[in-house]
């Protein structure tokens, strides 16, 4: 081992920035004089400066490891930096007008999120099981304290303490099975574990791991699960989504899932390639099981935050088809949805906001009722996100799909895998069964009569802007969605 | 360009009309009518720059251009004689709805008139289509306008009907999208149409994840529940477009893509899907019968007449198929002007059961002689153009279809079940004691005669002049004629009746009397 640390400063230039831009954050919270405003848009500015920066880095392809190999800067790993960056930047926006000028907490909420982000950043560039934990960490802990950041209100305590007890139990079990890989392995580095497998096939064919090692990889999925809320694991989510601030509530459906996919990804298919036949069946079973019981619970919601949870619980079912399909192209195209998901549903969410009343949100689908034609805004920008959520063409949602759809039906026929056949019959029949509740909203919004007259507020600019820029990548995306095609399969390593 | 300037011009009123917001209603109505006008004039274009004898490619006025290479998708787009009238049907009725709603819309004006639109463009690309996944972008994307045309803009139970009429589509489209991509990996990695060839592995399955989306489209009996609920609930020119190009969106898929692509198991699944065609062909007619309402009834009738298309697709009769191809014409513009009939009375009388009427004939003649028109067209009148497509479709499948006659036999009793329905229909409505209530109704105006006049000049053209529609469609109806053909010599298809070879004179023989029978038709 090389006694001496190099540090390559320029590789981890977008990690820097969100630490700079955390300390300036922290600075001038201190000075009641600076509107706390000025920090969501340093908080902007900062991730901003990130974006363009992975950018640049993608573009010039400066990748490198740091850290005796533990952090990969790599076009996987920068990719997944935009991802998290442009739903920072997202959330920020929305977030301005919806805590209010006069909230002296604001400056610890943009801290958080910038601690988060750095979790997130850390998670998809984390080439040892250690780093993975400890970017999961960052990012969870600073979430629970976001769920439960209005503390004067009960559910949103609620909410941050179920998401702090279950994600707790989550990470026990993550880092359990970080143990038993290490005991099995005799080391946490992913390369490493690699290595140990192809070592252990090629001294004889019949050569098992272990049982040590699987049931390290089965706590992995467990804890994985619990981040990303797939089903069986997904419980907390519709709670801590109806508690939690809303514009949290659309940070923690996208970042952090897509952190908890990278990672995922990165794990399953640099460490454990040669042992996907037996993870795969499981991965399946999952997506299977996490798209059906999101969309089925989903329409039974009458409170839109609570369906949202549902059915972000079924996207991350569409992403794990992409997992399923165990090839290059599986992975790209479970990349580009997970980019197109957190654009599209923190534009949801967005949207919800912006149909505030004077007396709170209007959380109750009903409450929607005739808001199409009273407030055309929110009615077209409400619309626009649920029929791309929803999978319709020529939005992003639906490009998106079809490419998952795509990969796993490549991957079944030259596997002459017929399951993975079925989950794309599965996954598309969810396809139909989801747009039941989207429409509904768009129904009601449209097509029923307002029973009682709200009052709305009216739309706070930095929320418009936020909305408009989501509505312009679900569009454009879904138009020429070779913007991201092109890159996303350069980026997938196998 | 001139193909993509007509698929994509309607759009560009949906923007226009999207961003000049605040205008006065009759600008929009005024954009909304000149665009679609204008595609109209332009997509002339498309038929005089067609050549009727080209027989060395398939696809005319083709464009291709890259579109999202990593997946092998590219925008490819063309026309060939059974699109091309689809084509003209679509932008031909646009106009014809648009000017029909002038006064009906009652709420959010600019959002109908970008619906229509916008449905416009949807339905154009489904016909002009020759990338797998350019076919499907447009598919499903049509049924977003028509999903707020009726949910916003129809009748009382318009939101059961309109979420009834997206899922039905969409749970069809849902398989059809896996069959899609199933053919891609077949296909060497591409969506295109015009290079699949050759037998593929799992044809049946392949051919049934198509069929059942157009099937539930078409409709065939029994996926055919949506369409009375849609049609009842849609506004008028609502139901019109539905009627008119959105059935044909499935007939057209049969044989733009289940036929030429499957043709062994077109032909295996034959006996089971042309039952279902003869069943609807009289359930239809005998449900009809029985509806108080006009709407109701005119939905029913067109669940039997779609029938007789499917007869004929798959009766692996060339004629039969070109008589289907010109039915899904008809049937657009006979069942058309049908629905706006009936929107019309509605509109005076705010009632469309059939005994709140009576005697309109003494107090509407233009109504009740333009109506009379419509009706025999739709009943199969020589002359006009109901019969042209159906006489076709009954001989060619009696003669050399690829099942028993019995089929045809059965199938033909719905063209007198529909003079039955039609007819008593219109003697209720028209004949006999005029209602009090009914003695103000005002007899058509202006416009509504300047709706329905170009519809009359097209029913009785195609009734006298068929050959003008025939001819061009004549190659590329060979084309999937021969290919369904194919299986017929091979023995893995024990149902198929192969036609000896002392039918083939009568056929002959009976294509001449048609023959003489129009020329018949001409001279009077």
């Amino acid at each position: 081992m090389p006694s001496d640390i190099i540090i390559n400063w320029s590789l981890i230039m977008p990690s820097l920035v969100i630490v700079a831009t955390m300390l300036i954050v922290l600075i001038f919270d201190l000075f009641d004089a600076i509107s706390k405003k000025v920090l969501g848009y340093i908080t902007i500015a900062g991730a901003g400066i990130a974006l363009v920066e992975s950018v640049r880095m993608l573009r010039t392809e400066s990748f490198g490891t740091q850290f005796e190999g533990m952090f990969e800067v790599d076009a996987y790993s920068l990719f997944f930096n935009i991802i998290f960056l442009v739903s920072t930047i997202l959330v920020v926006l929305i977030s301005l007008s919806y805590l209010g000028r006069d909230d002296k907490k604001q400056g610890p909420y943009y801290l958080l999120i910038l601690l988060a982000t750095l979790g997130m950043m850390l998670m998809a560039a984390g080439n040892e099981l250690i780093i993975v934990f400890l970017g999961l960490e960052l990012m969870s802990l600073s979430l629970y304290v976001l769920a439960g950041y209005f503390r004067d209100n009960p559910a949103s305590s609620e909410a941050g303490m179920k998401y702090l007890l279950l994600g707790a139990f989550a990470s026990a079990f993550f880092l359990y099975g970080i143990a038993l890989i290490y005991g099995a392995t005799g080391t946490t580095s992913i390369p490493e574990i690699a290595q140990y497998l192809t070592d252990l096939t090629a001294e004889s064919e019949t050569a098992l791991p272990g049982p040590f090692l699987f049931a390290g990889v089965f706590l992995l999925i467990v804890g994985f699960g619990f981040k990303v809320a797939i089903v069986p694991f997904h419980q907390w989510a519709p709670d801590v989504y109806e508690g939690a601030p809303t514009t949290i509530a659309a940070f923690i459906s996208a970042g952090p899932k897509a952190a908890g996919f990278a990672a995922f990804v990165r794990i399953f298919m640099e460490a454990l390639p040669n042992i996907d036949t037996e993870w795969n069946t499981v991965l399946i079973i999952l997506a299977i099981l996490t798209m059906t019981v999101g969309n089925v619970i989903a329409i039974a919601q009458t409170n839109i935050k609570r369906m949202l949870a549902y059915s972000s619980i079924a996207h991350a079912g569409y992403v794990l088809i992409g997992l399923a399909a165990a090839n290059s192209e599986g992975t790209s195209s479970a990349i580009m949805y997970l980019f197109i998901y957190c654009v599209m549903n923190i534009g949801a969410f967005g949207a919800v906001i912006l149909a505030r009343t004077a007396d709170g949100e209007s959380l109750m689908i009903s409450d929607y009722a005739g808001l199409g034609f009273k407030k055309p805004l929110i009615g077209m920008l409400m619309s626009l996100m649920l029929l791309s959520l929803a999978g319709f063409p020529p939005f992003a949602g639906f490009v998106g799909k079809f490419y998952i759809f795509k990969s796993a039906v490549e991957a079944g026929v030259e596997a002459e895998n017929n399951w993975l056949i079925w989950l794309v019959i599965v996954g598309a029949i969810n396809t139909a069964i989801s747009a039941f509740y989207y429409l509904r909203v768009i129904v009601t919004m449209y097509m029923r009569e307002p029973e009682d007259e709200l009052e709305f507020k009216p739309y706070p600019s930095t929320l418009v802007i936020g909305l408009v820029l989501a509505a312009i990548g679900v569009i454009l995306l879904g138009i020429l969605p070779s913007l991201i095609v092109d890159h996303v399969q350069v980026i997938a390593f196998n | 360009m001139l193909l993509s300037l007509v698929i994509f011009l309607p759009l560009l009123g949906v923007i226009a009309i999207a961003l000049l917001r605040g205008m006065g209603p009759s600008v929009v109505k005024g954009i909304a009518f000149t665009i679609s006008l204008l595609t109209f004039v332009i997509s002339i274009g498309l038929y005089t720059g067609f050549e009727e004898t080209a027989t060395d490619t398939a696809f005319q006025l083709v464009e291709k251009e890259n579109w999202i290479t990593g997946l092998g998708i590219s925008y490819h787009i063309g026309i060939d004689g059974i699109s091309l009238w689809l084509i003209l049907l679509t932008t031909f009725l646009t106009p014809v709805c648009i000017l029909a709603a002038w006064n009906s819309v009652e709420k959010g004006l600019n959002g109908f008139m970008m619906s229509l639109l916008a449905l416009e463009t949807g339905m154009l690309g489904v016909f002009c289509s020759l990338d797998l996944f350019l076919f499907f972008v447009f598919w499903e994307a049509m049924l977003i306008p028509m999903y707020f045309l009726i949910g916003i803009w129809g009748g009382e139970r318009r939101i059961y009907a309109t979420i009834k009429f997206v899922l039905y589509t969409m749970a069809g489209s849902a398989l059809m999208l896996v069959g899609i991509l199933a053919l891609y990996f077949q296909n060497g990695n591409s969506f295109d149409l015009t290079t699949l060839s050759g037998r593929f592995t799992h044809d049946s399955y392949l051919f049934l994840a198509f069929f059942i989306a157009f099937a539930i489209k078409v409709p065939l009996f029994p996926f055919h529940t949506w369409l009375p609920d849609a049609h009842v609930e849609a506004p008028t020119v609502g139901s019109v477009i539905l009627a008119g190009v959105l059935l044909k969106m499935g007939t057209y898929g049969i044989i733009r893509f289940c036929l030429p692509l499957f043709p062994e198991a077109a032909a295996l699944h034959t006996p089971w899907i042309v039952t279902l065609a003869v069943i609807g062909i009289i359930y239809g007619a005998l449900v009809a019968m029985v509806q108080p309402d006009l709407k109701k009834l005119v939905a029913y009738s067109s669940v039997s007449h779609l029938g007789f298309v499917v007869l004929g697709l798959f009766s692996q009769s060339h004629e039969a198929i070109q008589g289907s191809v010109l039915q899904m014409v008809n049937h657009g513009l006979s069942t058309g002007a049908l629905f706006l009939l009936v929107g019309m009375i509605y509109e005076r009388r705010h009632s469309r059961m059939i005994v709140d009427f009576g005697g309109l004939a003494k107090r509407m003649p233009i109504f009740a002689s333009i109506f009379l028109i419509v009706t025999l067209s739709s009943i199969g009148l020589p002359g006009l153009n109901g019969f042209v497509g159906e006489f076709m479709i009954l001989l060619g499948s009696f003669v050399e279809g690829a099942f028993s006659k019995w089929y045809v036999v059965f199938a033909t009793t719905g063209v007198i079940l529909a003079a039955v329905y039609m007819l008593w229909m219109f003697q209720r409505v028209m004949f006999g004691k005029l209602d009090k209530t009914n003695e103000s109704l005002p007899d058509l105006n202006s416009r509504e005669i300047a709706v329905l006049v170009p519809i009359l000049v097209f029913i009785v053209w195609i009734g006298v002049f068929p050959n003008t529609f025939l001819k061009p469609m004549e190659t590329s109806v060979e084309k999937v004629a021969t290919k369904v053909q194919v299986p017929r010599s091979t023995p893995a298809v024990g149902q198929v009746n192969n036609p000896g070879e002392t039918q083939k004179p009568l056929l002959k023989q009976n294509t001449e009397i048609r023959l003489s029978h129009e020329e018949e038709a001409q001279t009077k």
